[in-house]
């Protein structure tokens, strides 16, 4: 089954990951490494203590990112939705960008991220309501309005400052990166994403009855204000914990969904798994390519996804991908 | 199986559309008729338990339909509305499929047997069995409505309620699904559905209820519901009734002043 596939996919992905990075390692000593994991040395720990936990991060993200794309895509019914509509990551990005140019301490800045990420989710959402529903079209408009606020404040918190480690953490932040991440950011982020995880999960024959429309979901006893809250919440959380490992990775929330629905259809009970195996297998192999095309300078995640992933897009949109919603 | 409204009264924008609706519906066609705009949508989806009536209660077997669960309500009551599905690529099938979803519990995402069942059967008798798997948007007018009468059928609800299924149908489509829809009624369902032609009620229907004045002008068997002083009040609009073997005919009457 085609599911099946995309599941080898992830361990592939991350495979090509673990081998290669800015330092060469030869295929005999990284199995070797990989068999061994205590045998020490220097090889080993490459592996071990920068490679593979990177490589999970990175599919952590993807998983995430994806995941929280196709959720909203199919709640909002509309193709052309991107996770960060909910406000997270230009939340995070305003109050990263505030914070570091008041100077306030490194260690506390991804936990403010996080938090002012998912205040503005909040706020969009409260935007958004039309007596107990979430109305769709309300709740884009209120996404990118704030999005494009928050937007204006980190530039000019960038022109602010002058040059220097903040405004460069500003920019790193901006591109997308996971330079630097290991297990403790994703022990700090997991609990966020396997929640988000599990309230996608609960809502996926819900979300099947939904593309017949609103109405005729609700007659069919559907509790759609209650769907509408519970993936709302679970999409904040998952793009919450990508943008606190990673953050601003684009466009994986928003192609990612729709290269899983050539593959295995619009059921989404194949449908979520797919993006979530196609979207970590992605970030991996993107991450890979970061660090090895330019090493030992490493390309920011974001941009290189960008490059990829907006030609992808408009392939995808001017060969109709948008058509199948009313 | 009953479905009673107790001095139904709804609104809509804070204005009172129609007040003090009582009425007794068991199994049988049950037609619904008025001027656009009196409130029969408002009122079909107030007995579907999708809207909370104004004033009164609506009950069906003794339980207030708003207080049943939502996927409770729809094991016993289905509404047909018509109109486009918001995800146009969905095969027939697939959207026949989600009737089922009532019948699940939140942890079972794989049809059972009897889904396969009541999906199959729902598609046979409405023809729709060679269509199974074209999509939705691929589908002309008449056969969307089919999809969404299949809808119902595959639900197993013991109420139908139907908002207008034949407006938008040619005279062809229009007769296939009051056809189906009184097959519905003789398998035991209460059917109540909002009808625009008047000879469609008379012929089909086993009772008609004459909504206007803010209320209900008439409910009985359709030659003394739909009588010249019923449609009158109704419409506004001079007929004379004519009782053939075909059934009643309704002719505007044209010469004289109306009043």
């Amino acid at each position: 089954m085609r599911l099946l596939a995309l599941a080898a996919l992830v361990p592939l992905a991350m495979l090509i990951g673990v081998a290669f990075g800015g330092a060469a390692i030869a295929p005999a000593a990284l199995a070797h490494a990989l068999l061994h994991p205590a045998s020490g040395g220097d090889v080993a720990t490459i592996v071990w203590q920068l490679r593979v936990p990177r490589v999970c991060v990175a599919a952590t993200v993807g998983a995430a990112l994806a995941l929280a794309g196709a959720l909203l895509q199919a709640l909002l019914r509309n193709p052309l939705v991107d996770p960060y509509l909910t406000g997270v990551s230009s939340g995070a990005g305003a109050s990263i960008a505030i914070a570091a140019t008041l100077g306030i301490a490194p260690a506390l800045i991804p936990p403010l991220g996080f938090a002012s990420g998912l205040a503005t989710a909040v706020l969009v959402a409260v935007l958004a309501r039309r007596g107990p529903r979430l109305d769709p079209e309300r709740l884009i408009l209120a996404g990118i309005s704030l999005s494009a606020l928050l937007s204006a404040i980190v530039t000019l918190a960038l022109e602010r400052l002058a040059r220097g480690a903040a405004s460069e953490s500003i920019l790193a932040w901006l591109a997308g990166s996971l330079a630097g991440r290991g297990w403790p950011d994703l022990v700090a982020a997991a609990p966020e994403a396997l929640a988000g995880a599990a309230l996608g999960a609960f809502a996926i024959p819900s979300l099947n009855v939904l593309r017949l429309g609103e109405g005729r979901a609700a007659a069919l006893g559907v509790d759609v204000v209650r769907l509408q809250w519970v993936l709302l919440i679970g999409a904040t959380l998952l793009t919450a914990a990508a943008v606190a490992l990673a953050g601003l990775v684009g466009f994986v929330g928003l192609i990612v969904p729709h290269l899983a629905r050539r593959v295995v259809g619009a059921d989404l009970r194949a449908l979520v798994p797919a993006a979530v195996l196609v979207g970590a297998a992605l970030v991996v192999l993107a991450d890979a390519l970061a660090r090895t095309l330019a090493a030992p300078a490493e390309i920011p995640l974001g941009v290189l996804l960008a490059f990829v992933g907006v030609p992808t897009f408009l392939v995808l949109y001017l060969r109709g991908a948008a058509r199948s919603y009313a | 199986m009953t479905l009673e409204l107790e001095r139904v009264a709804i609104a809509r924008g804070g204005r009172t559309l129609l007040g003090d609706v009582t009425l007794a519906l068991e199994s049988g066609f049950v037609a619904l008729v008025g001027r656009n705009g009196v409130g029969k949508t408002t009122l079909l989806r107030t007995m579907a338990g999708a809207l909370a009536p104004a004033e009164g209660a609506v009950r069906l077997d003794g339980v207030d339909v708003r207080a049943l669960a939502p996927r409770e309500r729809a094991r016993r009551i289905a509404l047909v509305e018509g109109g486009e599905p918001a995800f146009t690529a969905l095969s027939v099938e697939d959207a026949v499929a989600s009737a089922r979803f009532p019948h699940h519990r939140w942890f079972e995402w794989e049809p059972t047997g009897e889904d396969g069942a009541a999906v199959d059967d729902a598609l046979t008798r409405t023809d729709l069995t060679a269509l199974r798997a074209r999509e939705l948007g691929t589908l002309s007018a008449g056969e969307r409505q089919r999809v969404w009468i299949a809808l119902a059928i595959a639900q197993r609800a013991g109420v139908v309620l139907l908002d207008e299924p034949t407006s938008h149908l040619d005279l062809k489509a229009s007769v296939e699904t009051l056809r189906l829809v009184r097959e519905l009624a003789d398998h035991g369902a209460l059917v109540v559905a909002v009808l625009h032609q008047l000879e469609e009620a008379a012929a089909f229907a086993d009772r008609v209820v004459v909504l206007g004045e803010g209320g209900v002008i008439a409910d009985g068997v359709p030659p003394s519901a739909l009588t010249s002083a019923t449609i009158f009040r109704a419409f506004d609009v001079a007929v004379t009734v004519e009782r053939g073997p075909d059934g009643l005919a309704f002719h505007r009457r044209t010469s004289a002043a109306r009043r």
